[in-house]
């Protein structure tokens, strides 16, 4: 017996199995690493996932079944591999090569964090870019205001200027990690194990 | 020397091409593009046709429309623009200039 979630793909609806949603949702996710720009993002994953529902609803014809492990198998295998959707093939042999050389990391940029916080994940990115438990961070701050009165208007600033980390590749950037496939792929594999975990543990 | 690399390469500019010039004869939706594209063999898996796509609309070479359609629901249907029928043009005449010369040095 296997559980099953109703999902909303390009307008229509299925049925889908537990653990075929969880993959198809990695591949989605992976391939939406490859993105950075958000509207670009969107586009490209709306259209996808309207070829996604026409391929299934080939592949299951008018029976009404429900979408199985082996469909998402068979569809993402005629959708190709995200590396190749998001144009980067021809890029990771010499990327490989360079992580050799170089460290893995590149270089920090500042977001909010939006895994780690409390109001507007100000402190988790400040924590994240100087590589300091955010905790720290939020006891600063709190000090800052009961003592000068102005650690809330630093807050409220930094909250307003400072973007939220939302791509995979806007979070490896914030961690100093360097955005290339590998690296999103492993990020991606990891976020997902975590969700996968606490879904269990809630149930 | 990566020649898959090569290959990729050559595929993927001539597929942009191959979009554009498919578009100037009529308007079509992916699945349209992607079967005409699938017949020639110009793309092994369909994801590749999708950031193309949303690429060559964010220039300015594509616009596009919803169409009810009688199998399931709206589709999306991409049109030329002027522009990009003006760079159609251009990439016509460089494609026709490259032939002739790759020929005239392979057949030496």
């Amino acid at each position: 017996m296997k559980k099953t979630f109703s999902v909303n793909l390009g307008n229509k609806v299925y049925m889908i199995d537990e653990d075929a949603y969880t993959r198809l949702k990695e591949y989605l996710d992976r391939i939406e690493g490859y993105f950075s720009d958000q509207k670009e993002r969107e586009d490209i994953i709306n259209d996808i996932e309207m070829r996604l529902s026409e391929l299934f609803a080939e592949l299951l014809g008018s029976t009404g079944q429900v979408i199985t492990l082996k469909d998402v198998e068979e569809v993402t295998r005629i959708m190709g591999d995200p590396r190749e959707i998001g144009g980067e093939k021809e890029q990771t042999g010499q990327e490989e090569t360079r992580t050799h050389y170089e460290s893995r990391s590149g270089p920090r940029r500042f977001y909010r964090d939006p895994d780690n916080r409390i109001i507007g994940g100000v402190c988790g990115g400040i924590g994240s870019y100087f590589n300091i438990d955010p905790i720290i961070v939020r006891i600063i701050l709190v000090v800052l205001f009961l003592t000068f009165g102005i650690g809330l208007l630093i807050y409220l600033i930094l909250w307003i200027v400072v973007p939220e980390a939302r791509t995979t590749a806007q979070k490896l950037e914030m961690r100093g990690d360097t955005v290339n496939a590998s690296n999103i792929g492993k990020f991606v594999k990891d976020e997902f194990e975590s969700v996968k975990k606490s879904f269990r543990r809630n149930k | 020397m990566d020649f898959e690399n090569v290959k990729a390469q050559m595929r993927k500019g001539v597929l942009e091409f191959c979009i554009l010039s498919i578009l100037s004869k009529g308007d079509a939706y992916a699945t349209d593009l992607l079967n005409k594209l699938k017949e020639s063999e110009l793309i092994v898996v369909e994801g590749t046709l999708y950031p193309l796509l949303t690429r060559q609309k964010n220039a300015g070479l594509l616009s596009y429309r919803w169409e009810e359609s009688t199998q399931g629901p709206p589709r999306k249907y991409y049109a030329l623009t002027d522009k990009g029928r003006e760079v159609l043009k251009e990439l016509e005449a460089s494609w026709k200039g490259l032939i002739e010369a790759v020929d005239s040095i392979i057949n030496k």
